[in-house]
C-alpha cells in the first residue's frame, strides 16, 4: 500500500494506523517532508509528487492499493495559490501517469473534498454524490478538486480492473489537529458574516481515518461523501468553543479579514469564506450503506471533542 | 395581546425612526411599549441569537419558534383575524405534503398556516416550509427562516424531510404567486411542472391542498421595478401603496381578514414510487390539486365578505 502526502498531519496518522492493521503487509509513504510521527514499518519515499521521477519510484514497490492524500486544502503562509494548484492538479497527473506502470494496482482511494460542491445560498441542505455539477465552480480550489476528480474518472474508465473511490470530505476537526477550522476557532475572535448563521458540517479525525480504511477494504467505484451526521450552526459552534463572534457586514468581510491577516490573525481562503457565509451539508447514506462505515462522531460531537481537548491543553 | 398594544408598538417604532434611530434601535424602543412578558421574550431571543441552543440538522429550533410565537399569535388573532376550517384533516403524524396558494411578497402565508396548525389542530405540529431560494442570500432573514422551519426550495430537501416523516409545506406557484399583480389576485398561477406531485408520489406522502384567503391584500402590488430588483438580486421589486414610500414601515402588512381552509387529503401511496415518472398522472394530480384550491379560494372569498372589515 502506498500513501501520498505522508508528511502531512493526516497522512502521518493514516500511515500509523495502516501499519498496525494486520491485513496490510507493506506501507510506503511518498512526500517531500518526513512523516510527523515515528513510523516503524513505513518505507519513506522522498520525492515530490509533481516530479516525473515518481514514475520510476512507485512501480518497483509493487503496491496493490494507493491512497492519494496529497491534496492541499488551503495554501499555507509560504505557499502561493499557484503552487497549491501545481501540487493538486499536476501532482495527481504525475501520480496517475505512474499508476499506468503499476501492474499490481487494484484500488485507488482519494481523500478528496466536499468543497467541490461549493457553498451556495440556494443549495439543497444535503448534497448527494450526483450533485457535484449543480453549481458553477467558483473558486480555484473548487476547480482543482473538479479537475482531480475528472482525471480519476477518466483513469477509472480506462482501467476496469482498478477500483477508484473518490472520498469527498467535509472539513476535519479533532484533538490536536490543525486544520482551517481549528485555526479559525482558536483565534481570539471569530469573524462571521453579519446576519448569517450557516449550517456547518464537519468530520471527526478518527472517522476521517477510519473512512479511508473502510474504503480501502471495500472500494466502491465513484464518489462517496464523508462527514459526521447532522450539522451545527456557526454561532453555536463558536459558542461551544468559548469564543466570541465578530459579525462583519458582507461587503466588508474581505477587507477586514485581510487587514486582520496583516496583523497576524489567521487568513481565510475563498472557499472557507463562502463556507462561513452559506455553509454546506452532505448526505452520507452512501458511506453507511455501500462502503459500510458509520461515523462514530456526529458533527456536534466532533466539535465537542475538539473543544474538550483544546480546553485541557489551555 | 390586543390591538392597542400593537398600535402603541407601531407608534413608538415610527417615533424612533423619525428621530433618526436605526431600525434595530427603533425596534428595541418600540418594544418598551409592549407588556413585560413580551419584552422578556425579546430579550431571550436576542440572547439566543448568540448561539447556545439545540437545533436539528436543518437549523430548525423549536424553542426559538416558541419564543417568537407571541408575535405571530398577534398577527394571527388581532391583525389578520384568521378563521380556519378543516385543520383536523391534516394527518396528526407521519409524512404529508401541504400544498397552498402563494401570495403577498413576503411569506406571511406560510407562518399563518403554521399558526393555524398550532392553534386549531388536535395534535399541533410544526410544518417545514420550502422557501424561495433568494431569501437565503439575505442577512438575518436567512437565519431566521431556518430557525422557524424554512428550508431552501429544493426537491431534494422536500424528499429528505418527507422521508424523515415531517409535515412539509410547499407553494407550487413559487415566485409567480408572490410576485403577481394585485389585479390578478386569487387567480392561481401555473403549478410549476408538478414537481410537488412527483415528490409526494416518490415518498407516498398524502397531498393536503390548502386555500389561503387574505394574503393577497396585505401588500397590493401595483407596479414592479425590474432594474431595482436586479440591484437587490430579488426576483421583483414591488411597489405597493405603502412600499417603498414609507421606508421600512412599508414592510408592515395591511390588516386584511384571512381564511385558511385545509381540504381533504389526496392519498398517493397506492400509486407506488415508480408512478413519479408517469407524466400523465403527475400532471393530472397537479391539475386536480390546483382546481380544488381554486374552487376553495372562490368559496372562501364569498364567505369572508369585505377584505378589511
Amino acid at each position: 500500500m502506498l500513501i501520498t502526502g505522508v508528511g502531512s498531519q493526516v497522512g502521518s496518522l493514516l500511515a500509523a494506523q495502516l501499519e498496525r492493521d494486520p491485513d496490510v503487509e507493506y506501507v510506503a509513504g511518498l512526500d517531500t517532508r518526513r512523516p510527523r510521527l515515528q513510523l516503524d514499518h513505513t518505507e519513506f519515499l522522498e520525492a515530490d509528487i509533481r516530479d516525473p521521477q515518481i514514475g520510476r519510484l512507485i512501480p518497483p514497490t509493487g503496491v496493490d492499493t494507493i491512497v492519494h492524500e496529497q491534496i492541499v486544502r488551503q495554501p499555507g503562509p509560504r505557499m502561493s495559490s499557484l503552487a497549491m494548484h501545481d501540487v493538486n492538479v499536476i501532482g495527481t497527473l504525475q501520480l496517475l501517469a505512474a499508476c499506468e506502470r503499476v501492474q499490481t494496482l487494484r484500488t485507488i482511494v482519494v481523500r478528496g473534498s466536499a468543497g467541490v460542491y461549493g457553498a451556495e445560498p440556494q443549495a439543497p441542505q444535503f448534497f448527494r454524490e450526483e450533485m457535484a455539477t449543480m453549481f458553477p465552480l467558483r473558486t480555484r480550489f473548487q476547480r482543482d478538486v473538479a479537475e482531480i476528480e475528472n482525471y480519476f474518472e477518466t483513469y477509472a474508465r480506462r482501467h476496469a480492473a482498478v477500483r477508484c473511490t473518490m472520498l469527498r470530505y467535509q472539513p476535519a476537526i479533532g484533538p490536536n489537529l490543525r486544520t482551517q477550522i481549528t485555526r479559525y476557532l482558536s483565534q481570539p475572535v471569530c469573524p462571521t458574516y453579519m446576519g448569517f448563521d450557516p449550517r456547518i458540517q464537519l468530520v471527526h479525525i478518527d472517522d476521517a481515518l477510519e473512512a479511508i480504511t473502510a474504503a480501502v477494504r471495500n472500494p466502491v467505484p465513484g464518489a462517496v461523501n464523508v462527514a459526521g451526521p447532522g450539522t451545527i450552526g456557526l454561532a453555536r459552534m463558536i459558542r461551544l468553543a468559548g469564543k466570541r463572534a465578530l459579525p462583519i457586514a458582507a461587503p466588508l468581510f474581505g477587507p477586514v479579514t485581510s487587514t486582520g491577516q496583516r496583523l497576524g490573525l489567521d487568513a481565510q481562503s475563498e472557499d472557507f469564506q463562502r463556507l462561513l457565509r452559506y455553509g454546506r451539508g452532505v448526505d452520507t447514506r452512501r458511506l453507511t450503506d455501500e462502503v459500510g462505515y458509520t461515523p462514530r462522531y456526529s458533527t456536534v460531537a466532533a466539535v465537542e471533542d475538539w473543544v474538550r481537548q483544546a480546553r485541557e491543553a489551555a | 395581546m390586543n390591538q392597542s398594544t400593537a398600535i402603541a408598538f407601531m407608534r413608538r417604532l415610527r417615533a424612533g425612526l423619525d428621530s433618526g434611530l436605526e431600525l434595530p434601535e427603533a425596534l428595541t424602543k418600540g418594544a418598551t411599549a409592549l407588556p413585560r412578558d413580551a419584552r422578556h421574550t425579546i430579550e431571550l431571543i436576542l440572547d439566543r441569537l448568540d448561539g447556545d441552543y439545540p437545533e436539528d440538522e436543518w437549523g430548525f429550533d423549536e424553542e426559538f419558534a416558541e419564543l417568537v410565537e407571541p408575535f405571530f399569535a398577534f398577527l394571527y388573532e388581532s391583525w389578520w383575524r384568521v378563521k380556519v376550517d378543516g385543520a383536523e384533516r391534516v394527518p396528526a403524524h407521519g409524512r404529508a405534503l401541504l400544498t397552498a396558494n402563494h401570495a403577498g411578497i413576503l411569506p406571511w402565508d406560510g407562518t399563518m398556516i403554521s399558526m393555524a396548525l398550532l392553534r386549531e389542530h388536535p395534535l399541533p405540529r410544526y410544518p417545514r416550509f420550502l422557501v424561495l431560494n433568494w431569501a437565503f442570500d439575505l442577512p438575518w432573514v436567512s437565519s431566521a427562516i431556518r430557525k422557524v422551519g424554512g428550508v431552501v426550495a429544493s426537491p431534494f430537501n422536500a424528499l429528505r424531510l418527507l422521508e424523515q416523516d415531517q409535515l412539509v409545506a410547499v407553494f407550487p406557484e413559487g415566485v409567480k404567486g408572490t410576485g403577481k399583480a394585485f389585479s390578478d389576485r386569487y387567480r392561481l398561477q401555473r403549478f410549476g411542472r408538478g414537481g410537488f406531485v412527483e415528490i409526494a408520489l416518490r415518498t407516498g406522502a398524502p397531498i393536503v391542498p390548502v386555500a389561503v384567503v387574505g394574503s393577497e391584500e396585505i401588500y397590493p402590488k401595483i407596479a414592479d421595478i425590474p432594474p431595482l430588483a436586479r440591484v437587490f438580486g430579488a426576483p421583483f421589486f414591488p411597489v405597493t401603496p405603502t412600499f417603498p414610500w414609507l421606508g421600512p414601515l412599508g414592510v408592515v402588512p395591511l390588516p386584511s381578514k384571512w381564511r385558511i381552509e385545509f381540504l381533504e387529503p389526496i392519498e398517493t401511496a397506492s400509486y407506488g414510487p415508480e408512478a413519479a415518472a408517469d407524466r400523465a398522472l403527475v400532471l393530472e394530480l397537479s391539475e386536480r390539486v390546483r382546481d380544488e384550491i381554486q374552487q376553495a379560494l372562490y368559496a372562501n372569498l364569498v364567505r369572508r365578505g369585505l377584505a378589511f372589515i
